[in-house]
């Protein structure tokens, strides 16, 4: 026998185990890390437990933002094998869209094997019952309900309290990099705009997870964990729901802007950007029509005209120009000039037209407010100069973000020197500050613009004798059984304004409406109001003919009312802008009129504050808050 | 007195031990302990079945210790008889074979025996005595009769069908003929028929075959189906690490991830719990088992011991590396126990038996 057959064999022998000695060391010390999460993977079976999320609600407790069942169909990712098949499976018994898929299909993209990948949700009962019947061919498949946003007054708050939406590409993002990747799930929702993204931290609540330990057939044989959901705070806000609803109406068919704060605290009680959109239908995406409609709509209703919008203040700029000469010495009360119905600067032939074509003769400081005399403020402008009239106005706000409680605030604009160097700096005539410049600023037209919520800021100010607080929707942050858990603390500041300048543009913006330019405001008044109408520009007007250059309604100019009331004790400022709405004391000023004969008078008499569903403390841990019962009582 | 007459009798059987080849002995001992340790985990520590375990081992055990001191004339006498009682017994099978898993591999005949194991004895038992009775040199018409012997029970098992055990029955007979001087080129040239024919072959494998081939090449194309033995043995050595997870404290056996956890998965058990250190001793005893007797074969003059006794030890490593292979992933899931620690009666007196013939071919030579 030759000696090969034995070598032969030590050869098979020694590769033999060669081989299982390196196999058994590559899966057992090389690639152990991931076999052993894949263990555990097997074994556990993560159970998410989700928080309900935090109603919005009025001050009076009236329910914004609320909270229903919907029926959905899911899947874990794990038990996912062809999803075409499914879907076309699924099809004979729901109907399931295009953007059911692609919306499943963003889901699969972060989704932990642990997340509900949800198939469809907003099931018809017929479609559960469907599923029910058939559960049997789709065991990996589960229906179940969940809650979902649901905001009961569609578009009167769309630009307010915003909406929540499908964590999406970017979420994941910024949720993975604060850290809180654990905290949402795939299918979860998030806070997407205005005060629902703004109080996302206190409304989401925190997700609870049940780790449980299964064997290979899904039977759970064991818990190695559990901690429970906590639900979300419900926020209460400043808004006065009747207000809203008011003010919303108000507006009618215009494009506008309303904002109504309370001067005393800075709380926001109504704020309207019209037209609006229905948020919920961006809760489980928004279908591509439909964002088309909204996005390419020219009245823009998806802009926040409130305090993303910005036009140039026209005349309700001029209380304000009135103050800061006083303050600045610029002006006496009881200085007087005579106003032609146009304006010069000396030197030059240029005039500046006035609104009043024949002029009001003369005239001091409260009459100029009184009648909106351009004239006037045209040489106030003028004598007071850029760099302290940006001074001053920066004092009431003008230019600078409010620091309200919404994402995405536009600062406006109140130009300087500096400004318009870099502005037009690729300019050589345009990028030194003109004295014309000046003069425009001086009635609230050319380079500066703001917005509707910083107007009724400014408002505020005012109305409030140079005390500044920060506006706000925020009222209290409330525990589910109705115990606070945190009130807004305002802070305030004074303007170093001293009280008799103000006084005395106080009482001038009163005597518009009771015998200047916006007297039939003034009509059956119950209390005392203050106000001043103003026109923004859409077009450049012709300045020595002072007609329009063009003609139809989207070139006529916008309304401004800006006003407070009771003058002595201002309990509501206002803003109302109507998009070429025309002259202010017409479109606007009865929109304020009719909100402070609400808030001041008609509240206190009303007994309709019971047609909406309201927060119901609930002590119960285990009961979901019934609202349709309270209705029904009531 | 009874007692007296006990304990001679125990000091005669542990005499007899004695006498018997140490190594091969003790490595026996540790693996039938290893055995009892591993299935007493595998079962779910069942005392019954640790009993039945115990007393299939004690029972092997005598039957090994009966074999060793047996003269191996006889045995050799009577492989033809051997032979032709397990030809009938497989072709009994296919009549009244009991069915498992749509196979028909048992017979029951009291208790339930698999008689394809049988041939993994039988059939090197028949070539060996074959080739031993051949005076003048081999021609190549004996191996061809050879082969002939071999492909009967090759084809009775595979139309069971039980691929896995035709293929090993047909590779202890290949080794016989290879220790008997097979020449090389044949070897060769039929290894290169069987390469080129795999195509062929392809064409008539089972279904359930082809799947256990192509998942193995892609195990997560199919990972809840056809993949999940694989995927799950993979799993449970790898969790395992260097230290495994504890003994009794595996988490893809005793929660069911794993298939056939007794039987032909049972290394995942120990790489599981007692993790790569438990891997590493299990290698190490089939090694120094393997190249020791691999030692006592090249020892050998008689053919008829040495082309058997080195069949057995080939079939053994290729028992080990088609086991341990299958189980990580690296060969097709076909039903080959790992020896001494699978469960499995036939299969474990079968070894036995081969270990008995060893030990006794030992005791031959040495007086």
């Amino acid at each position: 026998m030759t000696k090969s057959r034995i070598i032969a064999s030590y050869i098979f022998v020694i590769c033999t185990f060669i081989i299982l000695f390196s196999r058994y060391f590559y899966l057992q010390l090389i690639d152990h890390g991931n076999l052993l999460q894949q263990s555990i993977n097997n074994y556990s079976s993560i159970v998410a437990a989700l928080p309900v999320r935090g109603g919005i609600i009025d001050r009076n407790g009236v329910i914004l933002s609320d909270n229903k069942v919907s029926y959905v169909v899911a899947i874990l990712p794990k038990s996912i094998k062809k999803s075409n098949d499914l879907f076309d499976k699924l099809s004979e018994y729901i109907n399931i869209t295009e953007l059911d898929r692609k919306k499943y299909q963003t889901q699969l993209k972060h989704s932990k094997n642990y997340d509900w990948i949800i198939i469809k949700d907003d099931l018809s009962n017929t479609e559960v019952a469907n599923l029910t019947a058939h559960g049997y061919e789709f065991p990996e498949l589960s229906v179940f309900a969940r809650t979902k946003r649901y905001y009961p007054f569609d578009e009167i708050y769309s630009h307010s309290i915003g909406y929540v939406g499908r964590v999406s590409s970017n979420d994941k993002a910024k949720i993975d990099k604060s850290g809180q990747s654990n905290d949402y799930l795939s299918n979860d929702y998030i806070g997407k705009s205005g005060l629902e993204a703004y109080y996302e931290g206190y409304l989401r609540g925190q997700l609870g997870k049940k780790i449980i330990q299964t064997d290979a057939f899904g039977n759970e044989v064991g818990l190695i964990a559990n901690t429970q959901a906590t639900d979300g705070y419900t926020i209460e806000l400043t808004i006065d729901n009747n207000l809203q609803q008011l003010a919303w109406k108000a507006l009618g068919d215009n494009k506008g802007a309303i904002v109504a704060i309370d001067p005393q605290t800075g709380g926001i009680l109504a704020y309207v950007s019209k037209p609006g959109f229905d948020p919920n239908w961006f809760i489980d995406g928004i279908s591509n029509d439909d964002w088309d409609d909204l996005s390419n709509n020219s009245n823009k209703p998806l802009l926040n005209r409130a305090s993303q919008g910005s036009y140039p203040p026209g005349s309700t700029f001029k209380p304000f120009m009135a103050i800061g000469s006083l303050y600045l010495g610029i002006r006496t009360p009881e200085q007087t000039m005579n106003d032609p119905g146009y304006y010069i600067i000396p030197g030059s032939t240029h005039k500046f037209r006035d609104s009043q074509p024949n002029g009001l003769g003369i005239i001091n400081l409260t009459q100029a407010i009184m009648h909106s005399s351009d004239a006037y403020f045209y040489k106030l402008g003028l004598d007071m100069g850029i760099d302290r009239l940006d001074q001053v106005m920066n004092l009431f706000g003008f230019g600078a973000k409010t620091g309200i409680d919404l994402p995405h605030e536009n600062p406006g604009l109140l130009p300087s020197r500096a400004w318009k160097a870099k502005r037009f700096s690729r300019d050589p005539y345009q990028k030194n500050w003109l004295a014309a410049d000046s003069v425009n600023i001086g009635i609230g037209q050319g380079f500066n613009n703001y917005t509707p919520l910083q107007m009724a800021q400014a408002t505020a100010i005012l109305a409030n004798d140079g005390i500044v607080i920060k506006p706000h929707f925020l009222n209290r942050i409330l525990e589910k059984d109705g115990t606070t858990i945190e009130s807004y603390r305002y802070a305030e500041s004074r303007l170093p304004i001293p009280q008799s300048d103000i006084e005395v543009v106080k009482k001038a913006m009163q005597k518009v409406i009771t015998e200047g330019n916006a007297r039939q405001l003034g009509v059956g008044l119950k209390y005392t109001m203050a106000g001043k109408t103003g026109t923004a520009q859409v077009v450049g007007m012709n300045q020595d003919s002072r007609k329009a250059k063009f003609s139809g309604q989207e070139f006529k100019d916008h309304a401004w009312f800006i006003a407070f009331a009771p003058v002595d004790n201002p309990k509501i400022a206002v803003a109302v802008i109507v998009e070429n709405g025309g002259w202010g004391a017409s479109a606007a000023g009865p929109i304020a009129r009719k909100l402070f004969d609400y808030y001041l008078i008609d509240k206190n008499n009303s007994t309709d504050n019971n047609q909406y569903l309201k927060f119901t403390p609930n002590n119960n841990q285990d009961g979901e808050e019934n609202s349709d019962d309270d209705t029904e009582d009531n | 007195m009874m007692t007296p007459k006990i304990t001679s009798s125990i000091i005669r059987f542990l005499k007899i031990f004695y006498k018997l080849d140490k190594v091969i002995v003790t490595i026996l001992l540790l693996l039938a302990s290893i055995n009892i340790v591993v299935q007493y985990s595998a079962n779910d520590q069942s005392i019954n079945r640790l009993m039945t375990d115990i007393t299939y081992l004690l029972i092997s055990f005598i039957i090994l210790i009966f074999i060793a001191n047996m003269n191996l004339n006889h045995l050799r006498n009577s492989a033809i008889p051997i032979y032709v009682i397990n030809i009938i017994l497989l072709i009994a099978v296919m009549f009244v074979g009991t069915k498992v898993h749509g196979a028909k591999r048992w017979l029951n005949l009291g208790i339930r025996i698999q008689p394809s194991e049988l041939c993994k004895i039988s059939v090197p038992l028949i070539l060996a005595y074959y080739f031993s009775i051949k005076t003048s040199a081999l021609k190549f018409i004996d191996y061809v009769y050879a082969f002939l012997l071999i492909l009967l029970p090759f084809i009775l098992i595979a139309k069971q069908p039980d691929l896995g055990t035709s293929i090993l029955v047909f590779c202890a007979g290949f080794f016989v003929m290879f220790f008997v001087g097979l020449p090389w080129k044949v070897i060769i040239y039929s290894l290169g028929l069987f390469l080129g024919s795999t195509p062929i072959i392809w064409h008539f494998l089972h279904d359930y075959q082809k799947h256990r081939i192509l998942t193995l090449i892609d195990p997560q194309s199919d990972p809840l189906g056809k993949g999940y033995h694989i995927i799950q043995g993979m799993i449970a050595i790898g969790s395992g690490g260097l230290f495994g997870k504890g003994y009794l404290k595996g988490t893809q056996i005793h929660l069911d991830f794993i298939p056939e956890k007794r039987t032909d998965f049972v290394v995942s058990v120990l790489a599981e719990e007692m993790g790569f250190i438990g891997v590493s001793v299990i290698l190490a005893l089939y090694l120094i088992l393997i190249l020791h007797c691999l030692k006592i074969v090249n020892n050998s003059n008689d053919i008829f011991t040495k082309s058997l006794a080195g069949s057995i030890i080939l079939s053994m490593t290729l028992y080990v590396l088609v086991n341990m292979g299958m189980v990580a992933g690296i060969f097709p899931v076909v039903g080959v126990p790992l020896p001494f620690i699978s469960y499995g009666g036939t299969a474990t007196i079968v070894l036995m038996i081969e270990f008995g013939i060893l030990l006794a071919m030992v005791k031959q030579t040495k007086y």
